[in-house]
């Protein structure tokens, strides 16, 4: 009908035309607020962005590090330690906490390492020779894997908000290319549905009064004329035969040609 | 007197083994090595040292495959070696061996405690370590039974008569059962170079006392630098120690009561040769960085003084001690290998000159 939006189906009356003036507000006000909120999250979606590229470039270095005092361990230690270290291990040292933080109504996972100082089940491992390098190598590997929690943090929460924004700018531009032009429309049809309700209204009203006084006129001739006749019978004293004569236009003239009022129903 | 007649019985396996002794890496091949950019090259340089060995390798071997290749070597020749051997001598070429025996004794407890399949643990076991009986650890299941029935069968069973019971097996952290092991064998090692009637009053027993010396001062004061901040208490600490060496008895004393660097720097400050290794790495000015100010840390100083000991030996003659002395250099050479294509792989050039080269 009017427009590629369409509109929704209503009868048009004045309550509906209520409903969808507030219908209007609400989504004008929910675009505002979504894009708001789109903002905020591709803010900090991009700032994310650039702490993931330093905290990848933070992890090449880290692991190189750590992959070289693990070089370092087996010049002093002169053999492998790795199952030795695989089995005296019984807890974890290294810890991982995971918390959640909002960003405007998006739950983020948040981990958070930390160390158990109080537990080191291989502190005796290479306690002959190479202990100091085997300690010093677990340091550096306690924080290559730091580096490696932030980042898995990190990840996650883009992968999270990335998902979140694409669904929130879907909302914003429904909301904006669909559901408004919609609204409008249908308010739109509803008013020039009530105006043209209106004109024929007025129009009938108009007929209406018309008639109203051309039914005043006629029985205002007819007092008139009654009048008259009371005069002329006054004058002529009792001569009442004329009286049934006179009444017979008083009864309702069904098929005449007189306007039936507008039956109003 | 003893020139006389050891050619009889050594002559041949001191030869054989000062040979072996001229094909170790030099400085030269070292320089040639750190010159390489691929592991290829690495390969491609140790060629005429080691030949066939790597003939087997994949292109680009990992690090740890390459020093596998270069122990299959070492032990293939000691294994000549010690097959040549008889008498007091063959007992000496044993008594180096058991060294290895106790890390892979160590391993496969650690696996049978944590009720591990044993049988994958043997393909881990160091080749020189290697005796007959060894799979039959595999057999035992329970602690108790590879205490009773299997250790008392090994070669080690000497070792762990009197200090260990089978629950100590259970009980205690196995670092520190390796450690007394190894003490209990340092002890019979050096008791026995200085006993056996063939070695009494020979250049063996001179220079294997040192050597052993060293070693024994060596492991008390890494046992002592390593236990800070464990759970290792002084009383346990004390019994690992070996009792001999320069540092005996004074300063293992000293040593088992220290708390922490400054008390070790005292107690070694006993041996001119250790204070200046202590001094060397800086450990004395109250314990600044372990890593020293050119990056040589007390454990490379402890191998450089290692290697000058085991260079020194050749200038000997007459004494299967060379045999040790060959294996600590070609062990070092391999250590040094590894080292120099850990770095190769990793791309860290900068550390590559952080081994010793000894000829």
């Amino acid at each position: 009908m009017s427009g590629a939006a369409g509109r929704e189906p209503v009868f048009p009356t004045r309550q509906s035309l209520g409903l969808m003036k507030s219908k209007l507000k609400g989504a004008e006000v929910g675009h505002s607020l979504l894009k708001r909120k789109s903002e905020a999250l591709t803010k900090r979606f991009r700032e994310i962005t650039r702490r993931i590229d330093e905290a990848k470039q933070k992890m090449g270095r880290v692991m190189q590090i750590a992959a070289f005092s693990l070089a370092e361990v087996s010049y002093a230690v002169g053999g492998d330690i790795g199952y030795q270290v695989q089995e005296s291990a019984k807890q974890a040292r290294f810890r991982v906490r995971a918390k959640q933080e909002n960003v405007s109504g998006v739950f983020l996972p948040h981990f958070e390492s930390y160390t158990e100082e109080g537990i080191n089940d291989f502190g005796l491992t290479g306690l002959g020779k190479g202990g100091q390098q085997v300690q010093r190598c677990r340091e550096t590997y306690a924080r290559a894997v730091e580096t490696l929690v932030e980042l898995a943090s990190l990840q996650t929460a883009f992968v999270i908000l990335d998902e979140v924004i694409k669904v929130v700018n879907r909302r914003v531009n429904a909301i904006e290319h669909v559901i408004i032009p919609r609204t409008e429309n249908t308010i739109k049809y509803i008013n020039s549905e009530l105006d043209e309700l209106d004109r024929e209204e007025f129009y009938r009203l108009k007929k209406v009064s018309g008639k109203k006084q051309r039914d005043v006129a006629a029985a205002d001739a007819e007092l008139l004329a009654r009048r008259e006749q009371e005069a002329a019978e006054a004058i002529a004293q009792g001569d009442t035969k004329a009286k049934p004569e006179e009444e017979a236009p008083d009864a309702p003239d069904v098929l005449g040609e007189q306007e039936d009022t507008d039956v109003i129903f | 007197m003893e020139g006389l007649l050891f050619n009889v019985n050594g002559g041949y396996i001191e030869g054989i083994v000062r040979g072996y002794r001229n094909s170790l890496l030099t400085g030269q091949h070292y320089n040639n090595l750190t010159q390489c950019e691929t592991i290829d090259d690495v390969k491609l340089q140790l060629a005429p040292a080691y030949g066939d060995f790597l003939a087997s390798l994949p292109p680009n071997p990992s690090t740890s495959s390459l020093a596998g290749k270069m122990t299959d070597k070492l032990v293939a020749e000691f294994r000549y070696v010690l097959a040549q051997a008889t008498g007091s001598t063959a007992k000496f070429l044993e008594y180096l061996t058991y060294g290895y025996m106790i890390d892979n004794i160590a391993l496969l407890i650690t696996g049978t405690l944590h009720e591990r399949d044993t049988r994958e643990l043997l393909e881990r076991c160091h080749p020189l370590g290697w005796f007959e009986t060894l799979p039959v650890l595999c057999v035992a299941t329970n602690i108790e039974e590879l205490y009773n029935s299997v250790l008392i069968e090994t070669p080690l069973a000497g070792f762990f008569k009197g200090s260990l019971s089978h629950q100590d097996l259970d009980e205690l952290n196995i670092e520190i059962i390796r450690n007394t092991l190894y003490k209990n064998y340092l002890e019979s090692f050096y008791e026995f170079v200085n006993t056996d009637s063939d070695f009494k009053g020979t250049p063996t027993q001179e220079v294997m006392s040192e050597f052993l010396q060293f070693e024994a001062d060596r492991r008390a004061i890494n046992i002592t630098l390593n236990s800070f901040g464990t759970e290792l208490s002084k009383q346990e600490r004390r019994k690992l120690y070996p009792e001999f060496g320069k540092l005996y008895p004074e300063g293992s004393l000293m040593l088992s009561r220290a708390d922490d660097l400054e008390a070790v720097t005292l107690a070694v400050s006993i041996s001119a040769d250790y204070k200046a290794f202590f001094d060397a790495v800086g450990l004395t000015q109250g314990g600044g960085g372990l890593g020293g100010s050119d990056g040589k840390s007390l454990e490379d100083m402890f191998y450089h003084k290692e290697m000058e000991m085991s260079k020194v030996i050749f200038t000997r003659q007459f004494t299967p001690a060379v045999v040790y002395a060959w294996m600590r250099l070609k062990e070092q050479e391999i250590r040094n290998v590894t080292w120099i294509s850990e770095c190769i792989a990793q791309n860290q050039k900068e550390r590559i000159g952080n081994f010793i080269s000894v000829f």
